[in-house]
């Protein structure tokens, strides 16, 4: 059954001409926003990244400098090796758990909307209502050492607060990652849960052959999105180790080159790296999502 | 930037939003002598209530002149200022502290020179003649221009918990003058189970901060005078940091990892008994005042402890007002700042703000200073912290080798060693 | 950016199969239970339950911390309880700054943004799922894209822009510029590509014009969706800090990120800080409505057939 469905390839597009202009008209609102407030400033910033810029006297062309300087720089080596990290023991983990729990919270049974309430809180708290409660929970006399019985000083050493950040950030995010889950199977039908019953599979089996792939458009956005928010993350080093102990991330490196140095272009040509970058894995995750069907 | 512009146009006319919340922009001219001023502060409540009162009563004393008062949070004070300065904008008067003045805003050419003649006075002289020596030097370009007048001017001294001390078996009149005073007593505290001595470990500045203190005492620098290269790893550099490495380290009187990191309260250590001794600024003798009225009782202010009580040293910093270059109202923007400089008086009342004019401390306000002979002493022998371009950077290699010493182990010259290396980095060829 | 990765990235993301709707046709399934719901009940109440608890026990401590007395709040070593309950750190931010006018223009930034990209995304998000025209891949690729860069960078000359526009200081600078997301269009889009195409040109067939299909048909039976990008936009413009920061400066148009930031930054000594929790406590307040008023429409089986009728 679902072999079947997966690999009709339906028409796509039956629509007749005569819809073809006003099904564009739509994408119009969202164009006319992007183009004003989003890719005129991309191009902006693109174009930047080839200047020496202080933000408050005129621009001067440096040609490749920025990008050559980037290659160059400890700092900003030290900035990847950092967000590499945070992306990959933060994300990682956040996503199947929240594919996890999504899976058990997709229920009706009494309790299960404060429960998943539970789970949704973290999300709902601002980065800094976060950093205020946590640099709390974190101090060496706090709530996580008393509750071990540890003596870690999760927040002042090289050796924990890439941790530190690493558990707190997958508190914050997994609830966000729950709720895509959850949009996604609950549009899948009952009825295919129950023809894989009927043919004897069991929960595991039903999950992994017949849940999982319908639920893969839903797995993509979410897998594209942790990418981008781990990459571009910043809120959470801000708050909670100000990027100090090995913790300046990417975003944090250019914000810091931005608006406390002053040095636009250098920071313009991060953006561009990472914007590239990012580009790439996204295209990469699609063609994984692909191929794994195949 | 036409671009800007022309999208702009096209965005207004697509968007009949536009037109109708189309309103107030900051730096508006003045029509028909009707005169708008927009003030930037930091945030710091007692300041923010007296600059509210100084605007209102100067409303009312000029009824074409109305002022738009905004206060900024401080961590996002710099990118606020610099997004609104990149197209021109920006508000009309600029509170701000004299490392940005003296390392960004006046090189950069930022900011209209002190308008002496909208004053009412014959030079700028008149005014320097008004002020201690060298506590203007904070708002002053290379050439001698004045860009700004002092609202809030800071001396470092020391503060130490009398009640602790005694506990401890010491005498509180007789507190620490050099550091090795502040081992042995911090030493007898921590033994009596009283709190000992510790650093502020809160922003990149405040870690500079820091050890701009040791490091004037020592005679050491964190760059050459010519601000090319770095020196913050040499002999008196590496003594500097060693003294912070030596207390918390060796002589264990405070514990780095459990100091409070949060900003909004930087004396909640001492006012909590955690340490017995810190380093005092005046306002935050105010602060502590009004947050914790039994410990209050218990402070006593001391001067600053020094490595040489023979050659004493200190350090000075301070906030001063000034104006945007790109003010269309800089003559009315001066007129303000002089009024509000004018009050000196209330400045020391209400918020605890010293101005540094000459004989403050004998005016009539200065009387209910409490330790007002330690002030005078710390006023009297100051010096501005270096500074030098996108010197933002520095003070983040500084606060990674203060990082990497004392909470990390990591040697002293080594730390220093790699901060003189990123900073070497940053700085202009 | 080739045409050919374009194309490439259009056919990855509509890679999905087409999903088996529930019937249209007003036969309702009969009210089904979860298939052994003893095994359901046991991961719920063994397992998520007591998970869920240490996931909201920062939270509780949260909220306990924000009755502390203000010396208690960073005691050390710690204080699980505090020696007197005080209600008047929840009072404490009215007082001492404008928190309602925060909360209030948070409240209008955060609904006006919500709403504009629930009509743009969508709009876009069936446009680029169900209609054929030329450069449609190259489009939804730029869209894409767009979420590829840091906003940091983005905001200096967005704010040059937003300045010629006289925005500065208004709320049509604070909601416009975020009218749209990328994120929001993909979301859309992936989800109504599930939607069989049969169903829209049956009604195609009724004579229905295309904006009362996405009204009567395509839009209901997105709830779920929906719901999701209402909460996750509403949700970032409602923890937005740098923008409103640069395109506001008054009070008036000042929100609660902002103004939290301002708490938090301003010196106000030990009795700040159980008052910043309190407002911070406070502040989470509107997401968690909103979540609870949304939450059922993401769990399987309740909403569907029932609204689409």
């Amino acid at each position: 059954m679902t072999s079947t469905t997966v690999r009709a390839r339906r028409p796509r597009h039956t629509a007749t001409t005569r819809h073809n202009w006003i099904g564009a008209a739509f994408a119009v609102p969202a164009l006319a926003l992007f183009g004003a407030f989003a890719i005129y400033p991309m191009a902006r910033v693109f174009y930047i990244s080839f200047f020496d810029y202080d933000l408050t006297s005129a621009p001067r062309f440096v040609g490749w400098h920025n990008y050559r300087y980037l290659f160059g720089s400890e700092t900003f080596q030290a900035s990847l090796t950092a967000t590499a990290f945070y992306v990959v023991f933060t994300y990682a983990p956040a996503v199947v758990l929240a594919l996890v729990l999504a899976a058990g919270l997709d229920t009706r049974l009494p309790g299960s909307g404060f429960i998943r309430l539970l789970y949704f809180a973290p999300v709902a708290m601002s980065w800094v209502a976060v950093s205020i409660i946590w640099r709390l929970i974190l101090q060496p006399d706090g709530l996580l050492n008393a509750v071990f019985g540890t003596h870690v000083n999760w927040l002042t050493s090289d050796s924990s607060a890439k941790w530190a950040l690493v558990v707190v950030s997958i508190w914050k995010e997994t609830g966000l990652f729950v709720i895509l889950f959850l949009a996604g199977l609950q549009r899948i039908p009952d009825e295919l849960r129950e023809a894989a019953a009927l043919d004897g599979a069991g929960r595991v089996a039903t999950f992994r052959y017949v849940i999982l792939p319908l639920l893969r458009p839903v797995t993509a956005v979410v897998c594209v999105m942790a990418i981008i928010r781990g990459c571009q993350s910043f809120s959470a080093q801000v708050v909670l180790t100000g990027g100090s102990f090995n913790t300046e991330v990417i975003n944090l490196y250019v914000y810091k080159t931005a608006f406390e140095s002053a040095r636009m272009g250098r920071a313009s040509a991060v953006a561009v790296l990472l914007f590239f970058g990012l580009l790439m894995v996204t295209m990469l995750q699609l063609r994984l999502f692909r191929s794994r069907e195949r | 930037m036409k671009h800007t512009r022309w999208i702009g146009a096209v965005v207004s006319a697509t968007l009949a939003l536009a037109t109708s919340t189309a309103c107030s922009s900051s730096s508006g001219g003045g029509a028909g002598g009707k005169v708008h001023l927009t003030f930037w502060t930091h945030t710091h409540p007692p300041m923010i209530a007296l600059n509210k009162a100084l605007i209102k009563e100067y409303e009312t004393k000029h009824p074409n002149v109305s002022i738009d008062y905004q206060q900024i949070p401080n961590t996002d004070f710099n990118t606020k200022m610099l997004a609104s300065l990149s197209n021109g904008s920006g508000p009309d008067i600029i509170n701000m502290d004299d490392v940005a003045l003296r390392g960004d805003y006046i090189p950069k050419n930022l900011l209209a020179p002190l308008d002496y003649k909208a004053m009412g006075l014959s030079s700028q002289q008149a005014i320097e003649d008004k002020y201690i020596d060298g506590t203007l030097d904070g708002a002053e370009g290379p050439d001698g221009t004045l860009y700004g007048l002092p609202t809030e001017f800071n001396a470092t001294a020391f503060a130490i918990n009398t009640e602790q001390f005694r506990k401890a078996g010491l005498d509180p009149d007789q507190p620490p003058a050099t550091w090795d005073d502040v081992a042995a007593d911090g030493k007898k505290l921590v033994a009596a189970g009283q709190g000992g001595f510790n650093f502020l470990y809160l922003s990149a500045g405040q870690y500079t901060q820091q050890l701009q203190i040791l490091l004037n005492e020592t005679g050491g620098s964190i760059v050459d005078k010519a601000g090319t290269k770095a020196t913050i790893d040499n002999a008196q550099g590496i003594a500097a940091l060693s003294i912070w490495n030596k207390l918390i380290n060796v002589d264990k009187v405070g514990n780095a990892h459990t100091a409070s990191r949060d900003a909004t309260a930087p004396f909640a250590d001492f006012e909590a008994g955690k340490t017995a001794m810190t380093i005092m600024y005046p306002w935050g003798v105010g602060q502590i005042k009004q947050d914790n009225p039994a410990m209050y009782k218990n402070l006593k202010v001391v001067p600053l402890p020094q490595v040489d009580p023979a050659n004493p040293s200190g350090r000075w910093y301070g906030y001063y007002e000034a104006v945007n270059k790109a003010s269309k109202q800089q003559a009315e923007a001066w007129k303000f700042i002089q009024y509000s400089a004018s009050q000196s008086q209330r400045w020391l009342t209400d918020v605890n703000f010293i101005q540094p004019l000459k004989g403050w401390a004998q005016s009539p306000a200065a009387s209910s200073v409490p330790f007002l002979s330690v002030w005078e002493q710390a006023y009297s022998r100051g010096r501005f912290d270096e500074i030098g371009h996108h010197w933002n950077e520095v003070q983040d290699a500084v606060k990674t080798a203060i990082e990497d010493t004392v909470l990390n182990g990591k040697p002293v010259a080594d730390s220093l060693k790699q901060a003189a290396s990123t900073i070497n980095e940053a700085l202009p060829d | 950016m080739t045409r050919h990765l374009a194309e490439r990235v259009s056919a990855d993301l509509a890679a999905p199969p087409p999903v088996v709707e529930a019937p249209t046709d007003g036969a309702r399934p009969a009210p089904r239970r979860a298939r052994r719901p003893v095994g359901r009940a046991l991961v719920l109440y063994g397992l998520l339950l007591p998970g869920g608890l240490v996931f909201a026990s920062v939270f509780v401590y949260a909220v306990v911390s924000a009755l502390k007395p203000p010396d208690e709040v960073l005691a050390s070593p710690m204080r699980w309880w505090p020696s007197h309950v005080l209600w008047s750190n929840f009072a404490k931010p009215f007082e001492q700054v404008p928190f309602g006018r925060y909360y209030l223009n948070s409240v209008v930034v955060g609904v006006a943004v919500t709403l504009l990209n629930v009509v743009t995304c969508t709009l876009a998000g069936y446009s680029f799922s169900k209609f054929a025209y030329r450069g449609r891949s190259l489009l939804f690729l730029i869209v894409l894209a767009t979420m590829m860069i840091p906003l940091e960078v983005i905001y200096v000359p967005l704010y040059a822009l937003v300045y010629d526009l006289k925005w500065v200081n208004t709320f049509a600078g604070l909601i416009v510029p975020a009218g749209t997301s990328a994120f929001g269009i993909l979301l859309m889009r992936q989800s109504i590509d599930g939607l069989p195409d049969e169903i829209l040109d049956a009604a195609r067939l009724d004579g229905a014009g295309e904006l009362r299909i996405l009204w009567r048909i395509v839009a209901p039976m997105m709830g779920a969706p929906i719901s999701a990008l209402a909460l996750i936009v509403f949700m970032a413009t409602w923890d937005s800090h740098l923008w409103p920061l640069l395109v506001g400066s008054d009070d008036q148009h000042r929100t609660l990120p902002v103004g939290l930031a301002a708490m938090q930054a301003d010196n106000a000594g030990t009795t700040g800080v159980p008052m910043l929790v309190a407002a911070a406590v406070m502040a989470l307040l509107p997401t968690l409505i909103l979540f609870v008023l949304l939450q059922r429409r993401f769990v399987h089986g309740m909403t569907m057939t029932a609204d689409v009728k």
